[in-house]
């Protein structure tokens, strides 16, 4: 979407799915909510441990995020990542 | 009293056949057909259906009930029926999938009163046999602290001293004692320790092992507490 003058160029959001392989879930969420472009991190019941919303400028920083800096945590098993379309 | 089982399966299943052996009475919910035919079969009373739909727990009358387990392999629909349980006044015990989150559910879930890991408590049970039977898990008291039956044998290093002369490391404590063949009672100071003595010790798991060296005095190291 073009940003008209004057206006905040629209941010991408994205929700990232987090599985964990510890225990030690208040560090890790600190860790993730502690990385660039991560909005908030909620530890969750069920699949996955966490959900982290995240807010980037460009689509190509999503991945950067989840893929890279989230996924390199210790004690992160695997991610999965939604972008937000509407 | 009358329990909610959700799930079964090989947990629920056997769960519910030791509440009933207890005299209690025991409502199943399972959503596999197949599953509901063999726990009919076996006389059970089963509600067919999502555990994680509410109408479907609701039919349980879950204000008559004392507990619900939540014993399926599914985690989300385990967690669903606690929430829903404990809004209607019941205990909530639920199972759990993966051992990290033991602690994770402890904490965070406060509609949560019981968090089991079967695979855990199974493994204790095959550890304890595999030792020989010198060492015995009671409970788990807490995350880091456990409730352990030890026997003293010909090779332990206390063998001949009195209860007042044995020396547990920090951060475990003697709780009971029962002379060989006999029940546990509360220490008596002036025991001599034989073999064949059996010890209950509340020990945090990281002492486990300084305990049953003192205690057992075989060398075999035991992983993941007793």
């Amino acid at each position: 979407m073009p940003s008209r003058p004057g206006e905040v160029p629209e941010m991408v959001r994205a929700y990232v799915m987090i599985k964990a392989h510890s225990g030690d879930a208040e560090r890790l969420r600190d860790e993730i909510t502690g990385v660039e472009g991560v909005d908030s991190a909620y530890i969750v019941a069920g699949d996955v441990d966490f959900i982290a919303t995240v807010s980037v400028d460009e689509t190509a920083d999503v991945k950067a995020v989840a893929a890279t800096h989230i996924q390199r945590l210790g004690g992160i098993e695997d991610t999965q990542t939604y972008v937000a379309m509407d | 009293m009358r329990f909610v089982i959700v799930g079964a399966g090989r947990v629920g299943l056997r769960t519910a056949r030791a509440l009933e052996d207890s005299g209690h009475d025991v409502v199943l919910i399972e959503r596999d057909p197949t599953k509901v035919d063999r726990a009919n079969t076996e006389g059970y009373e089963v509600i067919e259906g999502d555990a994680s739909d509410e109408q479907v727990l609701l039919s349980a009358d879950l204000d008559d009930a004392e507990a619900l387990g939540a014993l399926t392999g599914d985690l989300s629909t385990n967690f669903v029926a606690c929430m829903v349980a404990k809004h209607h006044g019941c205990r909530t015990v639920l199972r759990i999938d993966e051992d990290y989150r033991e602690s994770i559910y402890r904490r965070y879930a406060s509609d949560v009163d019981e968090v089991i890991y079967p695979e855990r408590l199974g493994a204790i049970v095959a550890k304890n046999a595999l030792l020989g039977g010198n060492i015995r898990a009671v409970a788990d008291i807490a995350q880091n602290l456990q409730l352990v039956e030890f026997t003293v044998t010909t090779d332990s290093p206390i063998q001949g001293y009195t209860l007042s002369e044995l020396e547990l490391p920090a951060d475990s404590e003697l709780l009971a004692f029962g002379k060989k063949g006999s029940s546990l009672s509360i220490p008596d100071e002036d025991v001599p320790l034989e073999a064949g003595d059996s010890l209950a010790i509340l020990a945090d798991f990281e002492k486990l092992d300084d305990v049953r060296q003192i205690i057992v005095g075989d060398a075999v190291a035991p992983r993941g507490g007793a």
